[in-house]
């Protein structure tokens, strides 16, 4: 009996942390190929170089678990930033120019929130078309160009406090942000049932096109801040950076463990999911594997980080449903 | 006064005539440029060239078309083009192969064609206006032959693969450099696709890998720049050489504070310009056919002050 | 003597839990209809799909024209010459009427490509043969239910079906297109075809059967030719069964009006509905599947819209427009569809418990998570949900359990009045049993219930008062005194003048 316990335990430590093993095992195993991978130089490096997409992807993840998507944050992202800099530029004032990213982000994202709220638009094909407009309002307000000399604002992406760099402790606090809306908050507790069941969510009295919005105005504070770091850490204002983002984004999301079907997901998955790839690409340049080689090992180290994760947990709910129950599920499901 | 009022009233009205008698006259050519992509900041540099530029002649007008990066969005402007009559289309080419029967066939339909940046060779009836990919990397490699120490470790940031301008540069890297150079060691070599943060996600994890990098090889400014960012506070890598190609705004300042070494220049204003002068004169019957290539100027510390003149003209830099 | 087109003979079926059929015998002769009738859950659809292939049944044989056969997919028996059209029709919308009706089994050329020419043809002559006269490039979704319908008969005669199943065919389409319906029926039985027709309605079934087989609680009661039956005599097979005891039922002193509908009219389907219940009342709604029960508690909740009528709660007006005005006034509803309107599977108990009172726990919109434990916890023991911990995923539960989550859901709100559509549906005995007990201590609490149930029994054994509707309708009311089975499915069929 006792014994069944511990297995049991091990289980469900199994089930619920297993992207952090593989986050883990990651660690072992690069380690192992270079020494240089665990230098806290190294390690710092990586967080800054994922710290955007980690951002994203922190949007993403509320977005995901309220059955909702966001394709245009890559591109929400270079306007927001190039408005920034543009700001900064002609007033000098870093926290005018700050504010302006974070407005930027927010307006965009409650169109979007009013497109899938109001016009019952789905979220991949609004924000598809958000994604277009974005870009292009960011290249005709700059007539495709870069805008050079952009002076302290590069602090937001450059520099740091103590031994900390500014972009990681943006994704820190984004990253705590998150956390604490999904777990404790009943705006999160809701955006969880609207994505697990929306009808459900809705008969039990929640105003479920409220969350949708409101996910999205919260998506739009991070991606104006992503592009904000973005602008400064390149030293530059680029209309046409960020383009792939949204997927890089929802790449770190999903091998998190949130789930596409909406209603799961928690910020340390996507961390951790951020950092399996960051990782990843870190390790590559650290041993030098051949550029075209990298994107099929992403690729497939991706398919069989997920594919352990969901493998962990259906082994889990097989354990605890018994193997009777099983069919029935199935048939539910189908149903 | 009333009769002065009425004097000026005639005036107006003679010159207004006056006004719409010339415009009567005047020809007036449709010329069609179909960009390669407007996100991409040269192409758009170039497009913003064109209409300034076009502004020098009346009789002459220039609708900019977007082809987004994408070969079908492009053959379906040259074709377009074509169908409303523009007098003259110039290409800037997403895939020169992929473009050639479309131009081939604006030229059997009577339509003047001239090929730009870069230009698609061997169609009989059309004209270019270009400058050479291989020679404005060929200038950096042959100053680099001298400046890069023996045994030297040098990293290498390359533009998307399959891309014409990326595929030439670095193969003018390989013939007048590498090949010559076989002390040299390539310590990493990525695909940045022309971009500044993907460039910089490259460096810092080389210069983890590495103690020693002796110099940048890039196939564009942006990535080069991306590079430098990376390691501009840090003292182990002062000496770094660095080059680039096209002279972007950013490279030109810091070659000016010594940080890069050394860019060619591709200037999108020259290259404009060349195209509308070529334009008039294939329209107005000057000439029939020409292929021509503008400067592209290495750039260096050294000369580097009248190259940011034309940054600061243009609004780019102050 | 006409021939037995099918038949089978001691037929039985399990179900986890329950017997769905036992011992159970039917058959179809050439050129009959053959009706079936019986109450919701009296087991003519796992019948008809054990016909069709869907399911296998634990015991017995099936005979066709004689000859024992097994039929193991809707696809055999479709082979065997046996075409099923469902109550709920199942069709791709964008397909024309020809793709539809070779749909799988199309007519291909040499190389494989399909033959639509010989398609064409092959329809066109079936629409004239059954003198039809549709367009057969016209899309499906462009056809009412009935057209629908046809079209399935006709994918019937297409294939050269001997026994057409018909589940409540009539149960959407309006009067002339029953008229069309049955006009085919009759074609269809002069051509020799052997008929199954389910339904429960009266003056149908007396139209157009020459069989009449009724099915109770799983078992064939009595099978007879029509002209041997009477309306009193199918009601009363129907569902004459002793029933009331076993219900833990008390008597609780009724108190005033709660809940007062008026004239309550929506687009769903229900129109100039009025109705009351007092303190401490369990009323209940009776009436066959479809007869709007549903729509009208859906609309009285918030969830579906109204256009008309009046809502009082303890004598004063409210207004409702969503569920959220709903709870406010005290009134809180348990869906009949659990999985879609009651839980969110893949989240856990507690949060799931919490759902509707999120205000409880989050002040400021900061969790006090150890008092929600303790509440959520305090509130399962009470109803008694029988879990590892609150912590596990809602789908991990039986479904009596999760009907229990949804009522701790509801009972965290301390709510005045309670909707429960169907609250016993697919939930094992003993737990139908336990939420009767819950009831009960519910309206000693002071509390009032809205019972909606297609199980007239449970309706009997647990309410003071009843409503019955039909087609959208209030038809009758009932005080307990006045229960009776006849009496509420007379109603529920729309026919009390005889009653009287």
């Amino acid at each position: 009996m006792n014994n069944l316990m511990t297995r049991e335990k091990w289980q469900t430590i199994k089930s619920r942390y297993s992207i952090y093993l593989v986050l883990i095992a990651m660690i072992i195993v690069c380690n192992l190929l270079s020494p240089n991978f665990l230098s806290a130089r190294n390690i710092s490096n990586i967080s800054v170089q994922i710290s955007v997409t980690t951002i994203l992807a922190f949007g993403e993840t509320i977005l995901i678990i309220g059955g909702l998507l966001d394709l245009s944050c890559g591109s929400v992202l270079a306007l927001a930033g190039v408005l920034s800099v543009y700001v900064f530029k002609e007033t000098g004032s870093l926290s005018l120019a700050f504010a302006v990213g974070l407005i930027v982000g927010v307006l965009c994202n409650f169109v979007n929130g009013i497109l899938v709220r109001r016009f019952n638009i789905p979220a991949f094909i609004a924000t598809l078309a958000m994604m277009t407009v974005a870009r292009g309002i960011a290249l005709l307000f700059t007539k495709g160009q870069n805008i050079y000399q952009i002076g302290d604002y590069v602090w937001f992406g450059q520099g740091s406090i103590g031994f900390i760099p500014i972009p990681v402790l943006f994704m820190i606090i984004i990253g705590i942000l998150t956390w604490y809306i999904l777990g404790h908050t009943s705006f999160g507790r809701s955006l969880y049932a609207v994505g697990g069941n929306e009808e459900a969510a809705r008969a039990s009295g929640i105003n479920v096109g409220r969350i949708k919005v409101g996910a999205y105005l919260i998506n739009g504070v991070f991606v104006g801040l992503a592009g904000i770091i973005l602008m400064a850490r390149t030293n530059v204002g680029a209309p046409n950076s960020g383009q792939g983002y949204e997927f890089e984004a929802l790449t770190a999301a999903i091998i998190g463990g949130t789930s596409f079907s909406g209603g799961l997901g928690t910020a340390g998955g996507t961390l951790a999911g951020a950092f399996i790839v960051g990782f990843l690409n870190n390790i590559m340049n650290l041993a030098g594997v051949d550029s075209y080689l990298q994107q099929v090992i992403k690729g497939a180290i991706i398919a069989l980080a997920v594919g352990y994760d969901m493998w962990a947990k259906v082994n889990r709910t097989r354990k605890t449903l018994g193997a009777a129950k099983l069919p029935t599920e199935r048939k539910e499901a189908r149903a | 006064m009333k009769f002065m009022k009425s004097i000026r009233t005639v005036t107006a009205v003679a010159a207004l005539c006056l006004a719409a008698t010339t415009v009567a006259q005047a020809q007036n050519y449709k010329i069609a440029f179909i960009a390669r992509a407007q996100a991409d900041s040269f192409a758009a540099w170039l497009a913003n060239g064109i209409m300034d530029e076009v502004k020098k002649y009346p009789d002459m007008t220039v609708d900019v078309m977007d082809s987004q990066a994408d070969d079908a969005k492009e053959n379906a402007f040259i074709e377009n083009a074509v169908a409303n009559k523009y007098d003259l289309i110039i290409v800037q080419p997403n895939n020169g192969e992929a473009q050639r029967p479309y131009v081939e066939q604006a030229v059997k339909d009577g339509v003047k064609v001239i090929t730009t940046n870069a230009r698609i060779k061997d169609i009989p009836g059309s004209s270019s206006v270009d400058a050479d990919p291989y020679e404005q990397a060929a200038v950096n490699a042959r100053l680099a032959l001298e400046q890069i120490p023996q045994g030297a470790n040098v990293v290498v940031l390359n533009g998307p693969s399959g891309n014409m301008h990326a595929d030439m540069r670095r193969d003018a890297w390989q013939k007048e450099f590498f090949d010559k150079r076989s002390d040299v060691k390539i310590v990493g070599e990525q695909i940045a696709h022309w971009n500044k943060e993907e460039a910089m996600r490259f460096m810092e994890d080389w210069v983890q890998a590495n103690d020693k990098i002796d110099a940048i090889v890039s196939m564009n400014d942006n990535m080069a720049a991306g590079a430098l960012e990376v390691i501009k506070d840090d003292p182990k890598f002062e000496n770094i050489l660095a080059y680039g190609v096209d002279g972007t705004a950013e490279a030109m300042l810091l070659i000016q504070s010594g940080k890069m070494t050394s860019t060619a220049l591709q200037n999108a204003y020259d290259l404009a310009a060349k195209n509308i002068s070529v334009a008039h004169d294939l329209l107005t019957g000057k000439i029939t056919q020409i292929d021509t290539d503008i400067d592209c100027p290495l750039v260096t510390k050294d000369n580097v002050a009248e190259f940011i003149e034309i940054h600061k003209k243009s609004g780019a830099i102050k | 003597m006409q021939n037995n087109l099918l038949e089978v003979r001691n037929i039985s079926k399990s179900f986890p839990g329950v017997k769905a059929l036992e011992d159970v015998c039917f058959s179809v002769k050439e050129g009959s209809v053959h009706v079936l009738c019986g109450e919701n859950g009296a087991g003519k659809s796992t019948l008809m799909k054990i016909i069709n292939g869907i399911y296998q049944p634990d015991g017995g044989e099936t005979l066709i024209r004689g000859e024992k056969v097994e039929i193991n997919s809707p696809i055999r028996a479709g082979e065997l010459g046996i075409s099923m059209i469902f109550q709920e029709l199942n069709y791709t919308p964008e397909m024309t009427i020809e793709e539809s009706l070779f749909a799988g089994r199309w007519p291909k050329k040499r190389f494989g490509q399909i033959d639509w020419k010989t398609i064409r043809q092959k329809t066109l002559q079936l629409l004239k043969q059954e003198n039809l006269s549709y367009d057969p490039q016209t899309k499906l979704k462009d056809l009412s239910i009935s057209n629908l319908q046809m079209l399935e008969i006709l994918k019937a005669i297409s294939r050269d079906a001997d026994i057409i199943i018909m589940d409540e065919p009539t149960s959407s389409i309006t009067n002339k297109e029953i008229e069309i319906l049955f006009e085919k029926i009759a074609d269809l039985r002069a051509r020799g075809k052997g008929i199954v027709y389910i339904s429960h309605k009266m003056d149908e079934i007396f139209r157009i059967a020459d069989e009449i087989s009724i099915l109770r609680d799983g078992k064939v009661v009595e099978t007879r030719p029509k002209d041997k039956f009477d309306i009193d005599s199918v009601i009363a097979l129907m569902v004459g069964r002793a029933l009331g005891q076993g219900y833990p039922k008390e008597d609780v002193p009724r108190g005033d009006v709660v809940l007062e509908v008026e004239n309550f009219s929506g687009p769903t389907g229900f129109s100039d509905i009025s109705f009351n219940v007092r303190k401490g009342e369990i009323v209940g709604f009776a009436g066959l599947v479809g007869a709007g029960r549903t729509e009208v508690m859906r609309a009285l909740f918030g969830l579906d819209p109204h256009f008309g009528g009046t809502v009082k709660v303890h004598g004063a007006p409210v207004k409702v427009r969503n569920v959220q005005d709903s709870i406010r006034n005290g009134v809180v509803m348990l869906s009949e569809d659990r999985r879609r309107y009651g839980i969110v599977p893949i989240r856990d108990v507690k949060e799931n418990v919490t759902l509707a009172s999120m205000e409880q726990f989050f002040q400021k919109g900061r969790l006090h998570s150890a008092r929600e434990r303790s509440r959520v916890e305090e509130i399962c023991s009470k109803i008694n949900v029988k879990m590892a911990s609150i912590d596990v995923q809602v789908s991990t539960l039986s479904g009596g359990n999760q009907q229990k989550v949804v009522l701790s859901k509801w009972m965290l709100q301390d709510p005045d009045i309670l909707i429960l559509d169907e609250p016993t549906r697919g939930i094992d005995v003993g737990a139908k049993f336990e939420i009767y007990k819950l009831m009960t201590s519910l309206v000693k609490e002071g509390k009032s219930i809205i019972m909606v149930s297609s199980e007239l029994p449970e309706l009997i054994g647990m309410c003071d008062r009843m409503y019955v509707m039909a087609e959208g309708r209030i038809t009758g009311e009932l005080d307990r005194a006045e229960f009776s089975q006849e009496t509420i499915m007379r109603y529920a069929m729309n026919m009390a003048r005889k009653a009287v």
